[in-house]
């Protein structure tokens, strides 16, 4: 593994046993071969649906899952072998965060740093004050909002040289959000490298200088944020004042899908608007919209593996 | 404290059910031994000699006329053992299986701990928990069998105690590794339970079915109460099978947790 590699999948595999092992129950495949490449220093986005294999991949990484084949590498290590030590170096936020029990949040930080052996103990009040986490109340007491912002913190706190983000804004207000992406860059400046799912790309593209998009347990695109939005494209509908010509727009470049009826044009814009600005300001203009595609929209691009080859039991599994 | 930070949070999470239970089986302990002046100065024989006699040998009520028997028979073979178990294997099931279900350990089980760690600082608290509650218990005996005039030596009162912690910390550990090996608290919760009720039925069969003796060699419960600790002190054959009971299990638990996915 070179040097400047944080993170290395190779054909990762992991079934999952459904049902009694002594009633028949098969397997279900959650990942079916996934290859992952993470640079050290960059903020790398890993997309998906629910039920893609984000969260499996995630635990493995951290030791939580074995592998059924296939090779995982965190930090020149597998999770196994790299054990405490490597978990040492590592900030982990899940991606379903449970917590409970009588202790306050304050008293729970203090006991995750002291499974640290102390590190970041002196920050926790630095950190719960960013994202205005009030330390003193009982974490059973806390909202789901308020329980991520003790798993943000946790995963912070100690400065670690990889944080493993699962569906980290999950939760979070937009406020919130912003301060986390603050957080994220500044990890960034202080070099440690960022890992973060999600199933929504605008929760991502804002900071991620790549990103990884999954389906099934496998992945079917790497690329950076730009290219990727590119890719989506925008819907964007133009209504105008009196009707217009198909013609006059069928040749611009980045416009695709193409449809006019009387006086309402709508397309699939790729790459920038100029062009098409500029064909539309040859008439006038009435309204006009253009909206980000959703992930499932890319997926249907991104659809390298047809859905008849995807494995049929590859179903959705935490 | 990093060694067994572990074994202290889990310690301090459970302060408050611990303290209940400790009181709980403090006033069960004195409520029972308060009525042993009014039982001595009737004619217990009497009455014991009107029961069937199968019923008298299953409970164990052939000795309830002296201290000692009346001790055994209502703290130490009946309620401290069944509030003890009902505290230890449900504690025990849920410190892995119930707390992996509801999601709360897989911060401590991504913290840079390992798995052999974590179970046994876990298991720990497990142990030093049924301590004091055992410890409460033996402290309450300790104070009234001499008060009452019971007639029971303080060294038999501590054999009875050293067997009872360690018949509940090994099905306490079945229910703790069974939940480790498995991840699920229902499962931890029935073998413990299943063994437990066996191990009893086992040593009340066998000395009332011809043949069945030998149920009492494989009974924890009889490695407990079979060498009758409260008038012969330490039984230590019993006490070592109870020992190693434990530590078997725990063994084999550990294999299993050190190698299954968590959380799934």
């Amino acid at each position: 593994m070179p040097a400047d590699t944080v993170i290395r999948t190779e054909g990762l595999v992991k079934d999952y046993r459904v049902g009694s092992r002594f009633r028949g129950g098969g397997s279900v495949r959650a990942l079916a071969g996934l290859d992952l490449e993470v640079r050290r220093g960059e903020v790398f986005g890993f997309l998906g649906p629910n039920g893609a294999g984000k969260s499996t991949t995630i635990r493995i990484l951290l030791d939580q899952l074995r592998p059924t084949a296939g090779r995982a590498e965190v930090l020149g290590t597998t999770p196994r072998a790299g054990g405490p030590a490597l978990r040492a170096r590592i900030g982990y936020l899940p991606g379903e965060l449970r917590l409970s029990g009588r202790a306050t949040a304050g008293e729970l930080l203090g006991h995750l740093t002291r499974l640290r052996g102390g590190r970041g103990a002196e920050r926790i009040d630095e950190c719960a004050q960013r994202l205005d986490l009030d330390l003193s109340r009982p974490i059973r007491s806390l909202s789901k909002g308020n329980k991520q912002k003790v798993g943000v913190v946790q995963a912070f706190v100690h400065a670690p040289e990889l944080l493993i983000l699962d569906e980290p804004t999950s939760g979070l207000d937009p406020l919130l959000q912003q301060e986390f992406l603050s957080m994220v860059r500044e990890a960034c400046d202080d070099g440690a490298t960022v890992f973060m799912s999600s199933h929504v790309l605008s929760e991502v593209e804002e900071i991620a200088d790549r990103v990884a998009i999954v389906r099934a347990g496998v992945v079917v695109d790497v690329d950076d944020v730009a290219a990727l939005r590119h890719h989506a494209g925008q819907q964007v509908e133009l209504v105008f004042a009196a009707p217009v010509a198909a013609d006059d727009f069928a040749d611009v470049p980045g416009v695709e899908q193409l449809t006019v009826s009387d006086r309402t044009l709508r397309c699939l814009l790729r790459g920038e608007p100029d062009a098409l600005l500029k064909a539309a300001a040859r008439h006038h203009v009435v309204r006009w919209s253009a909206q980000d595609r959703e992930l499932e929209d890319l997926f249907l691009d991104f659809y390298r593996v047809p859905p008849s080859e995807v494995r049929r039991d590859s179903t959705e599994v935490r | 404290m990093r060694a067994a930070a572990i074994t202290g949070w889990v310690l301090r999470e459970r302060r408050r059910s611990l303290t209940l239970w400790a009181l709980a089986l403090m006033a069960v302990c004195a409520m029972y031994l308060a009525f042993y002046p009014s039982m001595a100065n009737q004619d217990m024989e009497a009455i014991i000699a009107g029961l069937p006699e199968g019923l008298v040998e299953a409970m164990g009520w052939d000795a309830i006329a002296t201290g000692a028997g009346y001790l055994e028979s209502t703290v130490y073979a009946l309620l401290g053992p069944a509030l003890l178990l009902v505290f230890g294997i449900g504690a025990g099931a849920g410190l892995i299986a119930g707390e992996e279900e509801a999601g709360t350990l897989e911060l401590e089980t991504a913290a840079p701990v390992g798995r052999r760690s974590l179970l046994l600082q876990r298991h720990l608290a497990l142990a030093l928990g049924l301590l004091l509650l055992c410890t409460a218990l033996a402290a309450m005996a300790l104070v009234l069998a001499p008060a009452l005039d019971m007639g029971i030596a303080a060294s038999g009162i501590v054999a009875a105690s050293v067997g009872l912690y360690l018949l509940v910390l090994a099905m306490a550990t079945i229910a703790f590794a069974v939940g480790a090996a498995s991840g699920r608290r229902a499962t931890a919760l029935g073998v413990a339970a299943a063994v437990t009720v066996l191990a009893y039925i086992a040593d009340a069969l066998a000395p009332m079915v011809e043949g069945a003796a030998w149920l009492e060699t494989i009974s924890p419960f009889a490695w407990y109460l079979g060498g009758e600790p409260l008038t012969r002190g330490v039984d230590a054959g019993g006490v070592l099978a109870l020992a190693a009971l434990t530590l078997v299990v725990l063994a084999a638990g550990m294999i299993a947790f050190e190698r299954r996915d968590l959380g799934v």
